[in-house]
């Protein structure tokens, strides 16, 4: 078995060759103790490539770098494939004289070659070969070029350890750089072509003083569109209609014979539970392609430069904006994109505020209690919730930024790559291991969960109820209903709807239908009075988000981040209503 | 005088940079060193934070960070 160890600086191509070499054959992980994914791809089944994080240095101490570093050391490298960008070279030539000092073998794929001859740039590869005492391969990783001779030299084996460490020993950043230097002054000839690039045209409009905020609006109100009404949502319509018109009675027919129970439990539970996650899987996919194409393109990295200067007074960089946008359609994909933030604190801490912002799922309670309590505000009641959530993250992310996050401040410098057309394999392949991701949860935690659920509210301890009203579920709405008392809704109704509340935001609604049986807006009105009725609305709008939601947490953040959050989000929602139920009660 | 005191599109050489010691090292590492040309780039829209331009690529970074990257006069 060959170990071959892949690293390179980010936006670099490091992605595109890493796929390109192992095609499917891949696993993706995490590295123990940190938020740093680790993925591991097979050339053949004995040449190991592992990609490795891309960073730009060695010795500055980001978890990225230490997870690099101690994996050189560490983790039995037979070859160091270092991938650079042709036409970058001498801040790209920084990581590889650090890598230098491994005393591994070194393959340097020199990258976007297209670019740099275009630009220039004319690179002696022999020279460069022999200064740095390692194997050069031009390639054009984004046009399948040169990527046949890596495979072949990989292939080929025999590599040598050139034992020259010492070389790269350098006391300061400045030596090695006038290294560098010197080297490319011998491999390296630039003419100056003074050409105002691609990158710098479209720029002027992109970051135009004026315009920079009216484009990312149109831009990210296409991305909802085409996610909520133009494909995402018809979609996941129709897989709906499937589900309960074509799916669900042929499933009851096929298991009419059976016991009820039975019955029940696999289509109320299992069928509902598990389905009603999956048709979200369009509008999750539509996003996450969006996503995907404006972060290869280059455009998120221009957002979060546009962003950072609101972001940074709730402790977060621009990059951090994203995320908090896409929470807005729905909670799950934002946490899956607060992985792409630098450090781990921001992803963190992104993790910890983007479910306040108002999930899809969560406007159809808002528009009914809206339309029963407030009839001629409707818009300005629904608009304070989403403008409500807002506020809190933004508090209480001045709130983390002061305590709880507060050792690590990490300085803000975000390279603004040249812009690229995203490349349409790219595209389908980030986008189909998000929906792989999506379903494997579904069929696993979320499976779970429904099973429970569906027991909770059809059971009691004489066996099974007809009534929800009569099942375990009621029962623990009963107990904790006291607990609303304060904020206005202490019936074990709003207790119960809350609970399924859990399973997904849109189950509130459909629970309040099932148990208070009848017409909302007669009924409602006994149980709420208005400022009641926007205390519960403001609960919803703050507590634990959906399982889905908490399920993805603890993926990507592990077991306690998920427990802090679901319980703070729990203490905030408390909080919170009871001021508006309280104040408002004073006033009214 | 600092990156912050060039006009757009105008460049400078590097002399120092002070400040946190991880964004120095960071800076270091990038290639941001004395002797290095600058060029401000840009702005953003709302005035901070600014592009820089060295070694080849564009670099965002804070006014509060780039005050620290002195240049000669």
């Amino acid at each position: 078995m060959i170990n071959v160890a892949l690293l390179g600086n980010p936006n670099v191509g490091k992605t595109t060759l890493y796929n390109a070499l192992t095609g499917s054959n891949q696993y993706v992980g995490n590295w123990p103790g940190v938020t740093v994914d680790k993925k591991e791809g097979f050339l053949d089944k004995d040449i190991k490539i592992v990609d490795l994080p891309g960073i730009y240095a060695m010795d500055t101490f980001s978890n990225e770098e230490k997870v690099s570093k101690k994996f050189l050391e560490e983790g039995d490298v037979d070859l160091i494939l270092n991938i650079v960008d042709s036409s970058n070279l001498s801040r790209n030539l920084y990581l590889t004289t650090q890598l230098k000092q491994f005393n591994k073998p070194i393959i340097l794929a020199l990258n976007m070659i297209d670019i740099s001859e275009a630009k220039g740039i004319d690179i002696d590869y022999k020279k460069l070969s022999e200064e740095l005492n390692v194997e050069v391969i031009p390639i054009i990783a984004g046009k399948n070029k040169g990527l046949d001779k890596i495979q072949e030299r990989l292939k080929r084996g025999s590599f040598n350890s050139p034992l020259d460490s010492h070389k790269y020993d350098f006391s300061t950043e400045k030596e090695a750089y006038e290294f560098i230097e010197k080297v490319l002054s011998i491999s390296v000839k630039e003419q100056d072509n003074k050409k105002e690039t691609i990158t710098e045209k479209l720029d002027r409009w992109v970051l135009h003083p004026f315009l920079a905020y009216p484009i990312f609006i149109l831009l990210m109100s296409v991305m909802f569109e085409l996610t909520f009404s133009w494909v995402g949502q018809p979609l996941s319509d129709l897989l709906d209609g499937f589900l309960n018109d074509t799916f669900i009675p042929s499933v009851e027919n096929i298991l009419a014979s059976t016991s009820p129970w039975f019955k029940s439990l696999i289509v109320d539970g299992i069928i509902s539970g598990v389905g009603g996650i999956i048709v979200l899987l369009p509008i999750i996919l539509v996003l996450f392609m969006c996503i995907t194409i404006l972060e290869d393109s280059g455009y998120m990295a221009r957002v979060a430069f546009m962003m950072d200067k609101l972001m940074r007074k709730m402790g977060l960089s621009g990059k951090a904006f994203i995320p908090m946008i896409i929470g807005f359609g729905c909670t799950v994909p934002a946490i899956m994109t607060a992985r792409t933030l630098e450090s781990e604190k921001d992803r963190k801490l992104t993790a910890l505020l983007v479910p306040f912002m108002s999930c899809n799922a969560r406007l159809p309670v808002y528009t009914v209690f809206a339309a029963v309590f407030f009839e001629s505000h409707r818009g300005l009641v629904v608009s304070s919730l989403y403008l409500l959530g807002i506020i809190v993250a933004f508090l209480l992310g001045i709130l983390f930024k002061n305590t709880y996050f507060k050792k690590d401040e990490e300085p803000f410098i975000i390279e603004i790559p040249e812009y690229k057309m995203p490349k349409l394999s790219s595209i389908y392949k980030q986008t189909k291991d998000k929906a792989m991701g999506f379903l494997k949860k579904a069929s696993t935690i979320i499976f779970a969960m429904s099973v429970v659920v569906w027991f909770l509210s059809n059971f009691n301890i004489h066996g099974m109820v007809n009534e929800v009203n009569d099942s375990i579920l009621a029962s623990i709405g009963s107990v904790i209903a006291p607990l609303f008392e304060p904020l206005g809704f202490g019936n074990w109704q709003s207790a119960v709807s809350l609970l399924s509340g859990l399973l997904a935001k849109e189950s509130v609604l459909a629970s309040m239908q099932v148990i208070f049986a009848g017409d909302l807006s007669v009924i409602l009105p006994e149980h709420f009075t208005t400022i009641s009725a926007y205390a519960f609305l403001v609960f919803i709008l703050l507590y634990t988000p959906c399982i889905s939601v908490i399920g993805t947490m603890k993926k990507e953040y592990g077991t306690k981040l998920t427990l802090f959050s679901i319980f703070f989000q729990l203490i905030i929602a408390w909080i919170s209503a009871f001021l508006v139920f309280n104040i408002g009660s004073l006033i009214f | 005088m600092s990156i912050c005191n060039l006009k757009l599109g105008e460049k400078g050489i590097i002399s120092s940079i002070n400040g946190d010691s991880k964004l120095i090292k960071r800076l270091f590492a990038l290639g941001c060193i004395e002797g290095t040309e600058v060029e401000l780039r840009r702005r953003a829209p709302l005035g901070d934070p600014i592009i820089i331009n060295f070694r080849g690529f564009d670099l965002a970074i804070r006014k509060n960070d780039a005050k620290h990257i002195m240049l000669k006069k």
